[in-house]
C-alpha cells in the first residue's frame, strides 16, 4: 500500500528536526498540510515510540543556556551578533520549547541594528518570524516585548501603522507605557509626521507622563524630515524652556538632520557648538552622521567628519552596515582611517587590517572585480600583506565557487601560485552533497587555472563523490584528466577505505601490480596498512579458503624484501589469530616482521626510601577546670599546687586567661615558665594574638615585637580570624594615635611575612589621620602604604574628604600618585566614585565619559554594594545613569543593583520606574532580575505586569521534592536539610540538587548531595525494594536517573546477590540506555558477582566465559570489576577459579583481555607474585599496552616494570607514572633522572607536568619548560596517535 | 612505538598558513636535509588543513640545520618550529586497547 502523503511530510520534517513535532503547542499552527493527519492513531504510536522522554528533553534544555549566554555576551562585547548565531539559538529555543519571556526579549532585541551584516528588510522579517513562532510556542508577551519590537522597527526604518500596533497591544490586553508612547512618537517623526507625533504627545501629557529628552530628540528628527529645519532647531530652545538641557542625542539628531540634507557647513557649526558645551560626542555618534551622509548620497563630505573621530569606539559595525547596504566604497574609505596597529614582529605575520571587511564583502556577494579592487587597495596602502589569499580563504570557507575562482585567476595573473589544495574546500562540499556535476566543474576550473589535481585530490575529494570508481573514470575521461595519478588514487582510496577484500577478489592482478611497485612505490607503511586492511576486510572463512593464495602472496612480498613495522605486524597477527590460521602466521607473516631489538636496559626498581616516621609524642594533659570558670586567681593557685603536673596546653590556657584579664605581666611570666619547661612549645595563633593585643594595649612595644618574632620562628600561620584579631590590635593602637608604635607593629608583621599586607590591615594608619580630618596626612599614609606594600587603603574615603574640602592641589597630588602607581584607569574610577559620593554629578559624568574608558565590573560592584549597604539611592541611580554608554558595561547588572536597593527599602514604585527605564534603554533583564522585580511587586500587593520566570525546576519534579524544595528554599539551613534528609526517598535528590543549582544555591546543593551520599550508603543495606521502587517512580515521572545512581543501585543489588533485581533494572533501563550511555558490562559483572555471592560460582564462570567465547569483539568487555571485588572480598576460591578461566581463555580462545585485566588487578592490589605467574602462564608479555594502566597509580607502574623490565613502551609507562605523581616532586625528579639515565625522552606533556611540580614547590625548573598549554600538548599527543592517510 | 631500532629526527611545526600544502612544506624543509616524511593533516570535512605538521628527517644533521634557523618564514608567514619530543607513531591498532 502506498504510504499516506502525510507520512512523507511527517517523516521529512522529523528527519530535519525531530524535536519540533513533540511540542504540542506548535502542532496546531504548524504551517504544513501534513499536520492535519498528525493526530491519527497509527502515527501517534510512531510518535510515542520515537519521542525522547520528557526527562531526556529536560536534560537537553539545560544545554541551551550556554547559547543564550553566548548571544548575550556577543552583544555586550562587540555590539553585534551574527545571523547564524542568532538563528541557531532561535532554533534551539524552538526545539526546546517553552521560551521564557527574557529569551524572547533577547531574540527580538537582536533583530535591529545588532545585525549590521543583514539588510534592513531581512532583519524585520526575521523579527516577525521570531515573534510569531515564539507566540505559537507559548511565549507570554508583555509591554517590554512590544517596546522591543517598536525599537526594532525604528532601527530597521520599518514602516508600520502605530494605530494598528496599539490595537494589537490592546487585543493582547497589554498596557502601553511611557516607553511605548515615546517610540510611537519616534516612529511618526521618522516619516516626518509631526501631526501624528503631536497626537501621541498630547495623549502622554493628558496621562501626566513625563516628557523626556528622548521625545524632544524625536521631534528634532520629525521636523527636519517634514522639511522644517527651523522648527527642528527651535526644539532645542523649547527643551531648555521646560528645564531639560539638550543632551548628546539631541545634537546627534540635529547633526543627522543636516547630514540628510548634505549641509556640511551646518554640521561643522553644530560640532563647534557642541564643543563649547560640556557635552562630548562619542565616535559612535559621529559614525551615525557618516552613515547618514553616505546613505543620503553625500559621500564626499565623509572625510571631513572622519577627521573628528577619536577612534575610541568600534568602527567595525559602521563598516559592516555600509557594506550590507551597498556602500562598500565609503566603508573602504572608513576602513583606511582605522588607526594602524603596529605589527608585532614577534608574533604577527605582517599587517592584516581589514579581514572582517573582506569577509563581509565575500558574504554579501560583492562582485569579484570589487573584491580584487579592495585587495589591491589594502596592499597598496600597506594595510594587509596577503589580502587575496585571505579573500580566497573566505570564499572557500563560504563555499562560494565563483568569487573563489575569480580571485584565483587574479592571483595567477599576479604571479601567485595556485595549488591543488585550494580547491579542496569546494570539492569537500560537493563530496558531502554527492554532487558530481559540481565536482566536475571544479576540476574543469582547475584545468583552466592549469593546476593539476594530485593523488590526494582524487583520492580524498573526488572519487568518493561518484557512485563507483567506474563512473568516476568515465566522467573524468570526458574532461581528459590525467590518468596516472587517478589510477594511483583509485588504488590508494580502496586501500585506505579498507575495501581491499573487494579489490582482492576482483582484481588480484591489480594488487600484485600495486605490491610490486608498478603503481605505488611500496613504502613499508603503505604496504603494511594495505595488508592490514586486506586481512581485516576478510571473513574467517574467506581467509581459510584463500589460505594458499595468501601464502603465495606473502612469500612474494617476503622475496621483495618488504618489511612491516612491528605494531602493524601484531595487528595483522591478531586478526589472523582470530581467524585460526596459525600456519600462515608462523611461516609467512613471521618473515615480514622487522626485528625489534629492545636494547634498552632497565635498572632494577628500588623501593622508594621509606620515610622514617616520627611519632608524635603523646603529651600528658591535666584538666584545668579552673580555666573554664574563668577565675584567674584560683587558676594560678591550682597551678602552684600542681607545678610538676603542668602540661604545655595547661600553660597555654592559663596565658590566654591572663590576657583576657588584661594581665600582661602574669601572661609573660607564664610564658617564660613554659619556655623553660619546653622550649619547643608553641601556642596557637589565637593565643598569640591575645597576647599581642594585651601587650600593645599596655604599650609594651618591644615585648609585642618579640611575640611577632617568636611566631615567625615557630611557623605560626596567621589567617582567617587571626587576621581580624590582628586588625583590631592595629586599630586599637591607631585609636590611641601612637603612630610610631603602629608603624613598628605593622612593619614587623609584614617584614616577617606573618600576614600579607592587605588593604584592610594597612588601613588603621590612614584611619588615624582621617579621624582627625587631616587629609594631607591621610594621603601621605596611603602613599607610604602603596610604596611599601602596594596597597591603597581607604583611598576612596581620602579622596572624598579632599573633594569635600575642595583642596584641588591635594587632589591633583593624589591623582598623580595613583595614576603613576596604578594607571589612569584606576584613578578615573577612584575619582568617579569620589564625585558620586560627594554629589558632584557633573564632574562624575565628565570622568566616566573619558574616551577609551571601559567598564570594570569589580569596581562598579564595589561602589554599588557600598550604596546598597548605606542606602544611597541617589548616588547609585546616578551611577547607573552615567554608565549607560560605558563600554562593555553589564546593564542588567547595574539595574539589578538598583532593584536590590529598592527591595531593601521596599519601594515598589521606584522599582517600576527602574523597569520602565530598562525598556527605554533596551536592556534584557536576566531571570533573577525579573524575579527580584516580581518579588518587590508581590510583597507590596501589586500586580506583576509580566510573566515571572519560574525557578528552573525540572518540569516533572515529583510533588514530594517540590515540597522539599520549597521548604529548603525558605529555610536555607543545613540543619533543616539534614532533618529533611531522613524523610525523602532517594529519587527526589537528583531533582532537588538540580533545582538548587539552577537557583544558584551552590552550597545548599552540596549539602543535599552530602545527605544523598550518606543515604546511598545507608540504603545499600536495606535498599532493594525501596530503591527499585523509586527507580520505577522516576521512570514513570519521566525523570532520568543519573548514571552514578544506577551504577550504585546495580552494584548494591549485586552485593546482595539479588539476581532478579538486576534483571529487573536491566529491563527497566533498556529503553533509556542509549541516552544514558551505560555499559552493558555493568549488568554482566554484577550478575556474576550476585551468583558468586549466592555461592553459585559455576554459573558465574559460565556466564563470564561465554562472554568471551561467543562474541567477536572483546575490546569493550572488561570484567576487571569482578576481579577487583573478588580480590577485595578475599574470596580465594573464586579468585583461583577466575584465574583458571582467564588462562583457559588465553590458551583456547586467544582471548587475552580477561587475563590482562586480572594481571593489572593483581598489580593494583600488590599481588605481584600472582601477576608473575599469570605473565608466564598466559604469555601476556606482548599483549600489554600501557593504555591498560593509564589510570593506574605509580605503584602499579612500578610493579609492572619490575615484572617486565624490557616492557616495549616504557616511555609511555613513565609518562603515566609522571601523571600520577601528584605532588610528589622528589619522586618525579627521581623518575626524570632515571629516564635520562636510560636515554629515554620525556614527552612534552610530562615535562610540563614536572615543571609545574617544580614551580609549586617553589624550585627553579632546571630545564626549559614547554611553552604551550597543557591542552596544546595533550591535543598534539592525541593527534600524533591518530594516523591520517595524508602521509605521502 | 616508532620505527624500532631507528632513531627519529622529527620536527613539529605549527602556525602553518592555509595556503601551504604538503608539497610546499616538504619543499621548504627539504632545504635543511632529506625529508623522510612530511605529515600535514587535513580536515576532510572542510578541506582545510589543521595548521600543524610533522617533518621527519633521515639524518640528525637535517634536524639540527632546521632547528638552527630562526625564524622560519615561508611566503610571509612565520612558522613555529620545534623538535618533536613525542615521535609520531602509528597506533591505530592499539586504539581498541586505549578505549577499553
Amino acid at each position: 500500500a502506498l504510504p499516506l502523503p502525510s507520512c512523507h511530510c511527517w517523516a521529512l520534517r522529523k528527519a530535519l528536526n525531530p524535536q519540533l513535532l513533540n511540542l504540542s503547542p506548535c502542532s496546531s499552527a504548524w504551517p504544513c498540510s501534513g499536520t492535519r493527519y498528525y493526530g491519527t492513531p497509527a502515527e501517534q504510536k510512531v510518535v510515542a515510540r520515537d519521542e525522547p522522554s520528557l526527562g531526556v528533553r529536560n536534560k537537553q534544555s539545560h544545554q541551551f543556556d550556554w547559547a543564550l549566554a553566548k548571544l548575550d555576551s556577543s552583544v555586550r562585547r562587540t555590539g553585534r551578533v551574527t545571523k547564524s548565531l542568532l538563528q541557531r539559538i532561535f532554533h534551539d529555543i524552538c526545539r526546546t520549547g517553552y521560551p521564557s519571556g527574557n529569551q524572547a526579549l533577547l531574540l527580538l532585541r537582536s533583530c535591529g541594528s545588532l545585525l549590521p551584516e543583514l539588510p534592513l528588510a531581512e532583519r524585520t522579517e526575521f523579527a516577525h518570524h521570531i515573534w510569531g513562532k515564539l507566540l505559537e510556542l507559548g511565549a507570554a508577551y508583555d509591554v517590554s516585548h512590544y517596546n522591543a519590537l517598536l525599537k526594532v522597527y525604528l532601527q530597521n526604518e520599518f514602516k508600520f501603522s502605530p494605530t494598528e500596533f496599539l490595537a494589537k497591544m490592546e487585543a493582547a490586553n497589554v498596557q502601553p507605557n511611557r516607553v511605548t508612547y515615546q517610540r510611537l512618537i519616534a516612529a511618526y517623526c521618522q516619516v516626518g509626521d509631526i501631526e501624528g507625533a503631536s497626537k501621541v504627545l498630547g495623549f502622554m501629557k493628558s496621562k501626566d507622563l513625563p516628557i523626556t529628552e528622548a521625545v524632544f530628540n524625536s521631534l528634532v528628527t520629525g521636523h527636519s524630515r517634514a522639511g522644517d529645519m527651523e522648527s527642528a532647531v527651535n526644539i532645542l530652545s523649547v527643551m531648555r524652556g521646560t528645564g531639560i538641557d539638550p543632551g548628546p542625542d539631541t545634537y546627534l539628531a540635529l547633526l543627522v538632520a543636516y547630514a540628510e540634507k548634505g549641509d556640511m557647513d551646518k554640521i561643522k557649526e553644530t560640532l563647534n557648538q557642541v564643543e563649547n558645551t560640556d557635552i562630548s560626542l562619542m565616535d559612535r555618534d559621529l559614525m551615525q552622521v557618516v552613515f547618514t551622509l553616505t546613505v543620503a548620497g553625500h559621500q564626499q563630505h565623509v572625510p571631513e567628519v572622519l577627521e573628528h573621530l577619536r577612534h575610541d569606539g568600534d568602527a567595525m559595525n559602521l563598516c559592516l552596515s555600509l557594506i550590507t547596504q551597498g556602500h562598500e566604497s565609503t566603508a573602504f574609505m572608513l576602513l583606511k582611517t582605522f588607526p594602524s596597529v603596529q605589527a608585532d614582529s614577534q608574533n604577527s605575520n605582517g599587517p592584516d587590517v581589514g579581514n572582517f571587511f573582506l569577509r563581509h564583502c565575500v558574504n554579501t556577494n560583492k562582485s569579484p572585480e570589487e573584491l580584487v579592487g579592495f585587495c589591491k587597495g589594502l596592499m597598496d596602502s600597506n594595510l594587509h600583506a596577503a589580502p587575496m589569499q585571505f579573500t580566497l580563504y573566505c570564499a572557500l570557507e563560504a563555499k562560494k565557487m565563483a568569487p573563489a575562482i575569480e580571485v584565483m585567476k587574479t592571483m595567477k595573473e599576479e604571479g601567485l601560485p595556485i595549488r591543488p589544495h585550494y580547491f579542496w574546500p569546494l570539492l569537500a562540499q560537493h563530496k558531502r552533497d554527492q554532487n558530481t556535476a559540481g565536482t566536475l566543474e571544479v576540476l574543469k576550473a582547475m584545468q583552466e587555472l592549469s593546476t593539476e589535481p594530485d593523488i590526494d585530490t582524487y583520492c580524498n575529494y573526488v572519487l568518493r563523490t561518484f557512485p563507483s570508481v567506474d563512473s568516476a573514470r568515465t566522467a573524468l575521461a570526458v574532461l581528459g584528466c590525467m590518468w596516472l595519478s587517478f589510477v594511483s588514487a583509485e588504488v590508494r582510496a580502496e586501500a585506505a577505505e579498507g575495501n581491499l577484500a573487494r579489490l582482492f577478489a576482483f582484481s588480484y592482478f591489480l594488487l600484485v601490480h600495486v605490491c610490486t611497485g608498478n603503481l605505488v612505490p611500496p613504502r613499508p607503511e603503505n604496504m603494511a596498512y594495505f595488508l592490514y586492511h586486506l586481512f581485516d576486510g576478510m571473513s574467517e572463512t574467506e581467509v581459510q579458503a584463500k589460505e594458499e593464495v595468501l601464502r603465495e602472496y606473502l612469500q612474494q612480498l617476503h622475496k621483495k624484501g618488504i618489511c612491516i613495522p612491528v605494531n602493524i605486524y601484531r595487528g595483522i597477527r591478531n586478526i589472523l589469530d582470530s581467524h585460526h590460521v596459525p600456519e600462515l602466521i608462523k611461516k609467512e607473516l613471521g618473515g615480514l616482521e622487522s626485528r625489534v631489538t629492545l636494547e634498552r636496559k632497565l635498572e632494577e626498581l628500588k623501593a622508594q626510601g621509606s620515610s622514617g616516621d616520627s611519632h608524635l609524642k603523646c603529651s600528658k594533659t591535666i584538666k584545668c577546670v579552673c580555666v573554664f570558670s574563668q577565675n584567674l586567681p584560683r587558676a594560678l593557685e591550682l597551678k602552684a599546687e600542681h607545678e610538676d603536673k603542668m602540661s604545655p596546653s595547661c600553660y597555654a590556657l592559663l596565658i590566654n586567661l591572663c590576657c583576657r584579664h588584661d594581665n600582661p605581666e602574669e601572661a609573660l611570666n607564664l610564658k617564660r615558665e613554659l619556655a623553660r619547661m619546653d622550649s619547643e612549645a608553641t601556642l596557637d595563633v589565637n593565643k598569640y594574638m591575645s597576647l599581642l593585643r594585651v601587650l600593645s594595649k599596655h604599650n609594651r612595644l618591644e615585648e609585642a615585637v618579640d611575640i611577632l618574632k617568636e611566631m615567625k620562628e615557630k611557623d605560626v600561620v596567621v589567617k582567617d580570624t587571626a587576621v581580624v584579631l590582628l586588625f583590631h590590635t592595629f586599630s586599637a593602637v591607631a585609636l590611641r594615635g601612637d603612630v610610631a608604635a603602629l608603624r613598628r607593629l605593622q612593619d614587623t608583621t609584614f617584614a616577617l611575612g606573618l600576614a600579607k599586607p592587605t588593604s584592610n590591615l594597612c588601613s588603621p594608619m590612614v584611619t588615624m589621620y582621617l579621624e582627625k580630618g587631616d587629609f594631607a596626612g591621610a594621603l601621605e599614609a596611603v602613599m607610604e602604604c602603596e610604596t611599601q606594600y602596594h596597597q591603597l587603603p581607604r583611598i576612596h574615603d581620602v579622596l572624598c574628604g579632599i573633594v569635600k574640602k575642595g583642596d584641588t592641589e591635594l587632589l591633583q597630588k593624589a591623582m598623580d600618585f595613583v595614576s603613576q602607581q596604578r594607571g589612569e584607569m584606576t584613578v578615573l574610577y577612584d575619582l568617579f566614585f569620589a564625585f558620586l559620593q560627594t554629589g558632584r554629578y557633573r564632574e562624575a559624568r565628565k570622568i566616566i565619559e573619558t574616551p577609551g574608558l571601559r567598564a570594570k565590573p569589580g569596581r562598579l560592584q564595589w561602589y554599588a554594594e557600598k550604596c546598597i549597604g548605606s542606602n544611597q539611592m541617589e548616588a547609585l541611580e546616578t551611577m547607573v545613569d552615567l554608565t549607560a554608554k560605558l563600554f562593555e558595561c553589564d546593564r542588567d547588572e547595574m539595574y539589578h543593583y538598583l532593584l536590590c536597593l529598592c527591595k531593601d527599602t521596599n519601594d515598589w514604585s521606584k522599582a517600576e520606574a527602574v523597569w520602565t527605564k530598562m525598556q527605554e534603554e533596551n536592556v534584557i533583564p536576566r531571570e533573577r532580575t525579573l524575579r527580584l522585580l516580581a518579588d518587590i511587586f508581590k510583597t507590596n500587593n501589586q500586580e506583576v505586569p509580566f510573566e515571572v520566570p519560574e525557578v528552573k525546576q525540572p518540569s516533572s519534579v515529583t510533588a514530594f521534592s517540590s515540597v522539599a524544595y520549597a521548604v529548603l528554599y525558605t529555610s536555607r539551613s543545613s540543619a533543616g536539610l539534614r532533618g529533611l534528609g531522613k524523610a525523602l526517598v532517594p529519587a527526589c535528590y537528583d531533582a532537588l540538587i538540580k533545582a538548587l543549582l539552577s537557583s544558584g544555591s551552590m552550597e545548599d546543593a552540596m549539602a543535599v548531595k552530602d545527605i544523598n551520599l550518606t543515604l546511598t550508603r545507608k540504603n545499600r543495606k536495606m535498599l532493594k525494594e525501596n530503591a527499585l521502587a523509586s527507580l520505577k517512580t522516576m521512570l514513570q515521572m519521566d525523570q532520568v536517573p543519573s548514571q552514578l545512581a544506577l551504577t550504585r543501585l546495580v552494584q548494591g543489588l549485586g552485593n546482595h546477590g539479588d539476581i532478579k533485581g538486576i534483571q529487573e533494572v536491566a529491563s527497566l533501563i533498556k529503553s533509556l540506555s542509549p541516552s544514558l550511555n551505560m555499559s552493558s558490562m555493568l549488568f554482566v559483572n554484577n550478575m556474576a558477582l550476585a551468583h558468586i555471592k549466592n555461592g553459585d560460582l559455576e554459573r558465574a564462570l559460565e556466564d563470564l566465559e561465554s562472554l568471551y567465547t561467543q562474541t567477536a569483539d572483546h575490546s569493550q568487555q572488561s570484567i576487571a570489576f569482578v576481579f577487583r571485588k573478588v580480590v577485595e572480598a578475599h574470596n580465594d576460591e573464586a579468585f583461583d577459579k577466575l584465574r583458571t578461566m582467564a588462562e583457559r581463555l588465553c590458551h583456547q580462545f586467544a582471548s587475552y583481555k580477561p587475563a590482562t585485566d586480572l594481571f593489572l588487578q593483581c598489580l593494583d592490589t600488590g599481588r605481584v607474585e600472582e601477576a608473575r605467574q599469570l605473565l608466564q602462564v598466559a604469555s601476556l608479555r606482548q599483549r600489554l599496552r600501557p593504555f591498560s594502566i593509564s589510570r593506574g597509580a605509580a605503584q602499579t607502574c612500578r610493579n609492572l616494570l619490575e615484572l617486565i623490565p624490557d616492557f616495549a613502551e616504557k616511555e609511555l609507562v613513565y609518562a603515566y607514572m609522571m601523571k600520577s605523581m601528584d605532588k610528589n616532586l622528589e619522586a618525579a625528579k627521581a623518575l626524570y633522572r632515571r629516564m635520562q639515565a636510560e636515554g629515554l625522552q620525556m614527552n612534552e606533556l610530562s615535562l610540563k607536568r614536572l615543571a609545574q611540580l617544580y614551580k609549586k614547590a617553589g624550585e627553579p625548573v632546571p630545564f626549559e619548560e614547554p611553552p604551550e598549554t597543557f591542552k596544546f600538548y595533550a591535543d598534539k599527543l592525541k593527534a600524533s596517535t591518530l594516523p591520517s592517510p595524508e602521509d605521502d | 612505538m616508532s620505527a624500532p631500532g631507528k632513531k627519529v629526527f622529527e620536527l613539529f611545526v605549527s602556525k602553518i598558513p592555509w595556503t601551504l600544502g604538503t608539497k610546499e612544506v616538504k619543499e621548504y624543509f627539504g632545504q635543511f636535509g632529506h625529508v623522510r616524511k612530511c605529515l600535514l593533516p587535513f580536515d576532510k570535512g572542510t578541506g582545510f588543513h589543521k595548521g600543524f605538521c610533522w617533518i621527519g628527517y633521515t639524518t640528525e644533521e637535517g634536524l639540527h640545520n632546521a632547528l638552527h634557523k630562526d625564524p622560519h618564514v615561508v611566503e610571509g608567514s612565520k612558522l613555529q618550529v620545534q623538535q618533536n619530543m613525542m615521535p609520531f607513531t602509528w597506533r591505530r591498532m592499539d586504539k581498541e586497547a586505549e578505549e577499553s
